[in-house]
């Protein structure tokens, strides 16, 4: 069984430890459990069993006795006394020693058959069936017996009966069985725990060994499935899953810290070496360039880490609680009109396709701002030779569309991963400026919102799409507010 | 023109040297080491302007920031924090601070910043006339119309507001990211020279035409409406 005594990693709190309690282990528990289960069981349907054939035995003895009793009647009745002495000798002859056949006189008196004494239990004697106790003839002990008495017109008492000897044998046999039966169940049910015991524990312990592998900072392991999709398996499935996660998690932090660190190198050089051309120089006009370069450096590295910030903490899903309903179109109108002048400049028409009315969204509507400014921001970098840059927004179904599409270069397909990661820069030639940040920061601000950033082909161009799921707040859209 | 400024500021080197720079503008500045301190000179509500930085020993500035205003002190207050996102900026404003600042940040932009809020007192305490001059620019807000030597000058409706604010900050520099916040109300920050393009677009309606220049870029720092 694998429930080890294993405690929590070492920095842990000691009052939050998880120790195996001091009660019996789950598997003899489970074991108890099972055994009980089928004693209960078997208790029950044994003991139908048992009232059953004693029940069954007993109805069949009384039929019997009754039966010869209304017999010997008869005889008298047609034959007279005679004819009943001729049946209640060759009763007694046939030699069962279990058949009781006597006749009595008034006062009790033995006449012939083979009882030594008229049954005196029910004293006066009275007509009809009883068990009692029979004394035969040449015996000293009395035997348990089913018995019938009957007066007969002249005063005298036909006593016949069966002693339930051989019933009663039958039925200790039956319950002897029973019993046998019952504790052979109850080992049978004790061992099928075992063994369920075991199975149970060996499935929970390679969970238990996988996780234990964990605490251990090893996240490469993972829990076997048998593949036939039971409770244990999808358990072992969805940690499997949760391990997933937790190293994608873990591998992009070490690739954002391993980026940011090798991304820092480069500018923090470039500001280094200002400030030491700025202190060698004594042109007063040249430091001055110097110092000016120095302080665009150092803005731009602040800027750098600002946008990295701002990714992680998307990605961590903080944020969400400043949440509010706002409208997309009306934000797109506005950054439309902020951007205009500036692609008019680069020597490109910014135009906006949106349905007439109002986009409302539950979203962070600064972020949502400086994602779509981030994609018109690209699109004017990089796309506005092609002359025509759109902003569309349209609500598709469920989810909601805020895309900018430019008539620049584009990204073929294999490049377009690439560029939504963290620092993927595209074109390394672009220097200090581009710190290849835009893109993941959009994407980031579309996964805060549950949605995803798409790059797609434009012919010619490239149309950057941010799809954000609408999703049924509590609280209605209240009519926007106007800006 | 110098004012009572406390500034709250746990970090002894970067205290001194806006309490130099401050210093060297006119403004009496104290300083308070720790949160409470803070909390305890700012409460007689006798400063201009109050320093804060979010992260101090003691007490954190968001802390004394909400007892100061719960004690309805309305002394502004200036936020300095290294905390920059930009749910962090929304969160700091909305904590009842009138401006917040991200360091590492130049003097120039803190100067800018503090001047405005300065003034921004000023004009609710003598509750001025509703018309600006800046020398022969004059400015209506109530019709939003805008005339140079008696000639309208025609103005798109974020032109107008852009004006506006600069008009209301009359002789004082006005940062890139204040005119972003102020006049756009987007706290993020945009990689390309989008303000200076509006800045200069409006420069040249103000401009044309006349021999004056009205609209001056102040270098390493940002503009400034003067006549």
């Amino acid at each position: 069984m694998g429930s080890s005594g294993r405690c929590c990693i070492p920095s842990g709190a000691p009052a939050t430890c998880w120790r195996p309690s001091p009660a019996l282990p789950t598997s003899v528990r489970i074991a108890l459990l099972a055994g009980l289960l089928a004693f209960l069981s078997n208790l029950a349907v044994l003991g139908f069993i048992y009232w059953r054939t004693h029940d069954e035995a007993a109805s069949a003895l009384r039929g019997q006795v009754i039966e010869q009793g209304a017999v010997l009647a008869d005889v008298y009745r047609t034959g007279g006394m005679p004819a009943l002495e001729d049946a209640i000798h060759d009763s007694n002859s046939f030699g069962d020693s279990q058949t009781a056949v006597a006749l009595f006189d008034a006062s009790g008196q033995e006449r012939i058959g083979n009882l030594a004494a008229i049954p005196r239990s029910p004293d006066p004697l009275r007509d009809g069936f009883r068990n009692g106790l029979l004394r035969f003839r040449g015996q000293t002990t009395p035997q348990q017996a089913a018995l019938q008495l009957h007066r007969l017109p002249n005063g005298e008492w036909l006593v016949n009966g069966r002693t339930v000897g051989d019933s009663f044998a039958l039925r200790q046999t039956i319950e002897r069985s029973l019993l046998i039966a019952l504790v052979v169940a109850v080992l049978l049910g004790a061992v099928c725990g075992v063994i369920l015991a075991n199975y149970v524990g060996q499935r929970i312990g390679g969970i238990v060994a996988v996780t234990n592998r964990i605490t251990a900072l090893d996240l490469s392991r993972r829990v076997k499935l048998t593949g036939n999709g039971d409770a244990f398996d999808r358990l072992g499935h969805r940690i499997n899953e949760m391990l997933d996660r937790i190293t994608a998690l873990m591998d992009e932090l070490r690739m954002v810290t391993d980026s940011l660190a090798h991304d820092l190198r480069s500018p923090v050089g470039r500001l280094r070496a200002a400030a030491y051309a700025a202190a060698e120089t004594t042109d007063p006009a040249e430091r001055d360039q110097h110092l000016t370069n120095v302080l665009r450096q150092a803005d731009s590295l602040t800027r750098m880490l600002a946008t990295a910030l701002e990714i992680s903490r998307s990605e961590a899903m903080t944020g969400r609680e400043q949440f509010t309903w706002f409208d997309v179109g009306a934000l797109t109108d506005e950054l439309c009109e902020m951007y205009e002048p500036v692609a008019e400049e680069a020597g490109a028409g910014l135009g906006i396709e949106r349905p007439a009315g109002s986009l409302p969204l539950f979203g962070h509507r600064q972020l949502i701002a400086q994602a779509v400014s981030n994609l018109i921001e690209n699109a004017i970098r990089y796309g506005a030779r092609g002359g025509d840059i759109r902003v569309l927004s349209h609500k598709d179904g469920k989810q909601l569309a805020i895309a900018v599409a430019d008539r620049g270069p584009g990204i073929p397909p294999e490049r377009r991963t690439e560029a939504l990661r963290r620092f993927g820069r595209l074109d390394s030639s672009r220097g200090a400026e581009g710190a290849g940040l835009g893109l993941a920061l959009v994407r980031s601000i579309a996964h805060l919102h549950g949605g995803d950033l798409v790059l797609e082909d434009n012919a010619p161009g490239l149309i950057a799409r941010l799809q954000l799921p609408l999703t049924d707040e509590p609280r209605h859209p209240p009519a926007v507010p106007a800006p | 023109m110098g004012r009572k400024i406390l500034l709250v500021e746990d970090d002894a080197e970067t205290a001194a040297y806006l309490a130099k720079g401050l210093g060297q503008e006119g403004h009496g500045v104290e300083i308070a080491g720790n949160g409470q301190e803070g909390l305890f000179r700012g409460s007689d509500g006798s400063f201009d302007l109050i320093i804060l930085d979010r992260m101090l020993p003691v007490l954190d500035g968001i802390a004394v920031l909400k007892a100061l205003r719960a004690a309805r002190i309305d002394t502004p207050v200036l936020v300095l924090s290294a905390l920059a996102s930009v749910g962090d900026r929304i969160d700091g404003l909305e904590s009842g601070s009138d401006d917040y600042l991200v360091k590492p940040f130049s003097f120039a932009e803190l100067l800018a910043r503090v001047n405005a809020l300065l003034r921004r007192r000023e004009a609710r305490l003598t509750a001025a006339d509703h018309r600006l001059t800046v020398g022969d620019l004059e400015i209506d807000p109530l019709s939003r119309s805008v005339k140079r030597a008696g000639k309208k000058i025609e103005l798109k409706p974020r032109e107008y507001l852009l004006l506006e604010y600069f008009a209301r900050n009359e002789g004082r520099v006005v940062t890139r990211t204040m005119l972003l916040e102020q006049v756009w109300d987007y706290h993020f920050d945009p990689g390309t020279n989008v303000i200076d393009v509006h800045v200069s677009r409006l420069r040249r309606k103000l401009e044309d035409g006349f021999e004056r220049p009205l609209l001056h870029t102040v270098r390493g720092a940002g503009y400034m409406l003067a006549a």
